[in-house]
Parts: structure tokens; sequence; C-alpha cells
């Protein structure tokens, strides 16, 4: 392509090239390539030090028919992926609270967010502390307040850890979520509200009829994120549980990990890291055609 | 169908007040323009009337009924707002509907008012768009439908016709006329576009820094302006106004040394010295259009002669003061002349320059 003549229409395609090379490499050599060696991968028998062997569905059949494991680390990733619902409707409440002409709403609006840029391996720490049963901030709480008489150990418990692991989860993004719903809401023009006010649509009328639709852009950016941060929340839950208690709250992620670096299955990871891959391209595909079509693209500056 | 009052109605932010108690009486179907320059209340106190603000002070009446306490949907009224504010995810038919829903109207009905609507505007090919497929034309019309619609008492504009271009805001300008004249609904409509003003009016409010100037049919706030304001804005060119001195004989000298007096015996004794004589440029006659009697000639030198087709506007200048006369296009002048000019003192004006009011 270099070597065409030096026409303005060569030379604009080879700049164009050139900034594209940087991400291109990267994204070559740290995505399609490492995708790439998992889907041969997952084919085969190997581990480091040993012979590569052709496996075919040796790994998948495992996965699917004989590995309870993998099942319930899927099903808490379905269950963890909750937490992305949850924090859009408490990041759309605050949203419209801190919307508000309200004394400090900057104040409110920084506090909400700070949680967000933290390390999320110190986010992980500090909520431990919180959940732990002899020394946590909960604990002390709820016992001085009479309301448990026995201490729980929150990360510890197959009934409360998963709930545990998600509240902290949600209370990271929530201030993100907030930030991306609010600039939604001031891209909505006043006038559209003065508008319906005067055509005799009430508050409620108001949020579900205009708010909502013209809102759908970020709700959608929010969805995506979140999806996107249940799937990969590893750093979280190995700092909150490793996974534990048992399986009580392995997702995929770590499954994964814990496949390849502690039982040094790298094969065997390799084929539930494609069967995750399969399941994330999919969502995304359902909630882009959800959100997308021409009520997705709705351009709120005409 | 609907009066509508403001009784010294005051709007302030704080300690800033902005309206500084106005008082209108609209008679019903009448259709009355708000005008003035920005920042002189003009939106302000529409916006109180659709309730989107609240009052600082004095009433808002609809029918001899006080809706100060009455929320905007139960006042009854439409508005049009500059930017049209469209719902951008609706299409024609749901932006016009939108307020039917909201008001208990059968379906049957609703499609029946929209139908009518978008008969009268021409919106029938376009009822399934998005208004971000429409022009600015397109989009108006929209806005005005959803107006018509609701049949409400009172339609309020808040500079509708600001966002079109100048050919297309003189043909919509027409059609707003036309369909008041069809739809006979009392209207306050708010421009700062004199013209607008005086093409569209019944009547014509002049507002200024929060007061109400004048407020006259367009005929009489034109030839008859009330203060020195309404004066330099309704008219364009603008009116002509040179210092005046008034003498104790009961003359008036206007214009300085190179200017001229004039015999006003007729204002009161008690009239301040310093006037301001105001004149039109259609009442400064130059060349052959100077009649006899009418008035003084006096000299001036032409600046600028600028041709406009039906008409010719001569800049000049009047003992160092601008001077501005319309006149026939075959009166020929030219830049540098120093011309014989009569003034129609019949048409001309006379303000207290401390009040601007005339005297």
């Amino acid at each position: 392509m270099f070597l065409k003549p030096k026409t303005k229409r060569n030379r604009e395609i080879a700049f164009i090239w050139m900034l594209l090379l940087p991400a291109l490499m990267v994204y070559l050599f740290y995505r399609i390539i490492p995708l790439l060696w998992n889907f041969v991968l997952s084919f085969s028998f190997w581990s480091p030090g040993k012979p590569f062997e052709y496996a075919g569905l040796y790994h998948y059949e495992e996965m699917l028919f004989y590995d309870d494991a993998f099942w319930t680390a899927l099903k808490n990733t379905a269950v963890f992926m909750l937490a992305t619902p949850i924090s859009i409707a408490i990041a759309l409440g605050l949203a419209l609270l801190v919307d508000q002409k309200i004394r400090g709403r900057s104040l409110y609006r920084t506090l909400i967010f700070l949680p967000y840029p933290m390390m999320v391996v110190a986010v992980g720490i500090v909520w431990r502390w919180l959940y732990n049963d002899s020394v946590g901030l909960i604990n002390y709480v709820l016992r001085s307040l009479g309301l448990i008489d026995q201490p729980i150990a929150f990360l510890e418990s197959y009934s409360f850890a998963m709930a545990s692991v998600m509240v902290a989860a949600i209370w990271q993004i929530v201030g993100f979520f907030m930030i991306i719903l609010l600039t939604g809401l001031q891209n909505i023009p006043a006038h559209l509200y003065e508008a319906a006010v005067i055509d005799g649509a009430r508050a409620h009328h108001r949020f579900w009829r205009i708010t909502l639709p013209l809102l759908r852009p970020s709700i959608f950016l929010c969805v995506i994120l979140g999806v996107i941060a249940s799937f990969t929340s590893f750093d979280l839950i190995y700092t909150m549980t490793g996974g534990g208690p048992g399986l009580a709250t392995e997702l995929l992620i770590t499954y994964i990990y814990k496949a390849s670096f502690t039982l040094s299955r790298f094969d065997y990871a390799a084929a539930v890291t494609i069967v995750m891959f399969f399941l994330f391209l999919t969502l995304a595909t359902v909630a882009n055609r959800l959100a997308g079509g021409d009520a997705g693209k709705v351009d709120i500056a005409d | 169908m609907a009066t509508v009052s403001f009784r010294a109605l005051v709007k302030a932010y704080g300690d800033l007040e902005v309206v500084h108690g106005i008082n209108l009486d609209v008679e019903d179907g009448e259709f009355v323009v708000l005008v003035g320059p920005s920042g002189c209340g003009k939106s302000t106190s529409l916006r109180m009337l659709a309730g989107l603000e609240d009052t600082s002070g004095g009433d808002i009446l609809i029918n001899e009924k006080v809706v100060n306490e009455v929320a905007p949907r139960d006042r009854d009224v439409a508005m049009v707002f500059q930017d049209y504010a469209l719902y951008p995810h609706m299409s024609v038919f749901e932006n016009m509907a939108f307020s039917l829903r909201y008001r208990k109207t059968p379906k049957a009905e609703i499609t029946t008012r929209v139908m009518e609507a978008a008969d009268i505007l021409g919106l029938e090919p376009l009822l399934q768009r998005r208004p971000k497929q429409l022009s600015g034309g397109q989009r108006q019309r929209v806005a005005m439908g959803r107006a018509i619609v609701r049949k409400p008492q009172v339609f309020l504009f808040d500079e509708p016709l600001s966002n079109l271009d100048a050919k297309l805001r003189g043909s919509m300008r027409l059609e707003m006329k036309k369909l008041h004249r069809r739809l006979g609904v009392t209207t306050l409509y708010v421009t700062h576009d004199q013209i607008e003003a005086m093409t569209l009016a019944d009547r014509v409010v002049v507002m200024n820094n929060g007061h109400i100037d004048q407020v006259g049919t367009p005929d009489e706030v034109y030839k008859s302006p009330k203060t020195l304001f309404v004066a330099g804005f309704i008219g364009s060119p603008t009116m002509n106004v040179l210092p005046a001195i008034r003498d104790a004989d009961g003359s008036v000298r206007v214009g300085g040394a190179d200017g001229f007096s004039i015999d006003r015996s007729d204002i009161p004794e008690d009239a301040p010295q310093n006037l301001v004589f105001g004149i039109r440029p259609e009442e400064v006659f130059v060349g052959e259009t100077i009649l006899d009697d009418k008035g003084p000639v006096v000299t001036a030198i032409v600046d600028v002669v600028e041709a406009q087709g039906p008409d010719t506007l001569v800049f000049a200048s009047l003992g160092g003061h601008d001077l501005t006369i319309r006149t026939r296009p075959d009166v020929k002048v030219k830049a540098g002349d120093a011309v014989q000019v009569q003034l129609n003192i019949s048409r001309s004006h006379l303000f207290n320059k401390e009040t601007g009011r005339t005297l």
C-alpha cells in the first residue's frame, strides 16, 4: 500500500493507518491473539511442561455434564449481574435528587462519586473489615441497635456472602452510573418539561414519558458497563471472599482463575473462558438490540 | 374564549425586581403582542401567565378569575416556545396528541382533533415523522398544532418565529394571522421584533425595563408614541431625535444653532426647558417633495444614500445631528450634497428629555 503512487488519497489512507496502528497492535496482542490461543487451547490437552494434544470436545463435555462447580459459578454470575439493574435504579434516584436545586448538591455528587475511582482491592479490604464479625462496623451497629444478638459473619455465611459482595459492588459503581445519568438528565432541555407541564402531564407522567425515554441512551451505557463489570469483577470477589465460602460467591471469572493458576488446568480454563466469551457476546448483542433502533439514537440536541 | 388581565403584576428574583407592577387587560379573542428589547420582562410576564413562574406580587386573571395559585395544567392555556420544545422521541402525531392523553380525551376524539389540526396546518403527510426529520418551518407548525388541538382558552407564543430564516418568518407571520382569524382565540405573543408586533397585533404592548410604556393599536404606537423609548423602538429606520430647548415665549428651538424654531405656545407653562424633538424619516421631505406650509426648511448635508427600491433612505446630518429621511426613489440626491429638507411639524413629537414622556 505504501508503494502505490503518492496520490492525496493514498497519503490519507497511510496517515489513518499510522494513527490506528499502535491501538491495533495492542488490541491484536492482548485481545485477538490470546482469544485465538484460548480457542485452540480449549480443544486441547495442555498444561505447562506437558505435550500438546488434541482433545476435541472433552473439556466442554466435562464442563457441561460433569462439573457442578461450573454451573454454580454460572448461576452465581447471573445473580451477581442483578447488581447492575439495582445500581442503575439507585443511581437514577440519586441523579434525580442531586439534579434538584438543593443546597450542597455538588458536595453530594462528589461524595457519591468518590468510591468509583478507588482501587477495587482497597474497596474489598475496607468492606471485609466492615463485614467482619468481631471487629466490623456493621456488626457493631446492628448489635448496638439491638437488631441482632449474635454477630453475623457476613462473608463466611452461605446465606449472606453473595448479597454482601453485591452490596460492595453496587456501592462502588453507583456513583459512576449517577454521573452518567445526571449528564443524560441535564441534556434534556428544560423547555420539554415546561411544555409537558402546560400540556397537563403530572410529575410521574413527565418521568415515564419524557425523562425515561430520553435517558435511554444513558441507561443503555450503564447496562453495558454494568454487564462488563459483573463478568470481570475478579478483584472484588478475590479480595473479599476468594469465591467462598465453598462456592457461594464463585463467579465464572474467579473459577477460570482457579482452574488455571491453582489447578494448573489451563486447557480447561480456556474452555470456560470461551463459554463466558460467547455468553457475554450474546448478552451485549441482546442489550444492543433492546436499546438500539430509533430509540437508542434519540438526538436530544434537536 | 377568555379575557386575560394583569393587576399590578410583579416578578422579583430575590432583591432583583424584573417586572414592576404592570397592568394589562386583554379582551376576549384579541391578539396582543408584548414587544420590547431582551430583558424587558415580556417573556417573564408570559411565563407567569402560563404558570411556569410564580408571581411575586399582584394578580393574574383569566376570565376574571385569579389564577396565581392555579397549576399550569388547569389554566387551560397552550404555549408555543421559541425552540418549539417538541418531544424528540415522539412522532408528530404523538406530539400533538400528548396533551389530550392527559385530559382524559377518548381515543377517537384525539385522532379527530389531531387530524383536524394537521389539516389546518398542512401536516398530514408528516404525522408519522419524528421532529428531527422536519425542517424548521415544519417544526414550528407542529408546535402550533400541539397548541391548537387543545382548544385552549388562551394561546401563548414566546418568540415563536425567532429561529426561522427571514423569508419563512414572513410567510409564517401571515399564516399565524390567518389562523388567529379562523380560531378567534385570545392570544398573547411575545417578540423583540417590532415588525412582528406591528403586523400581527390587534394591540401592541411596548415594554421597557419591566414597565409597560404604552398599550395601543399598531397605528397608535407608531403615530403617537407616548415615550421616547416607544418612539425609538417602533419603526425602522427609527424615529429621528433632535435636542430641543423651550424658550419663555412659547417657541421651541430644535437642533441648536443650525436648526430651526417652531411655535409651540400650546405646551404647558410648567413643561421643562430641555426637550427632545422627534420626527419619523418619512415626515422629512427633501428636494421636490417639499410642500408649502408643512414646516420649516433647513439645510442638511447628505452622508449616505441607500436606494432600497420602493423608497430611498437618505442619511444626512443637520447641525451635527443625524437625520434620516425616507423619500421617493426618483428624488435625486447624492452623498456630499447640501440639501434643503423640510420637517412636517404636524407629525412631529416633543418629549420631556428627563422623563422621556411625551408632552
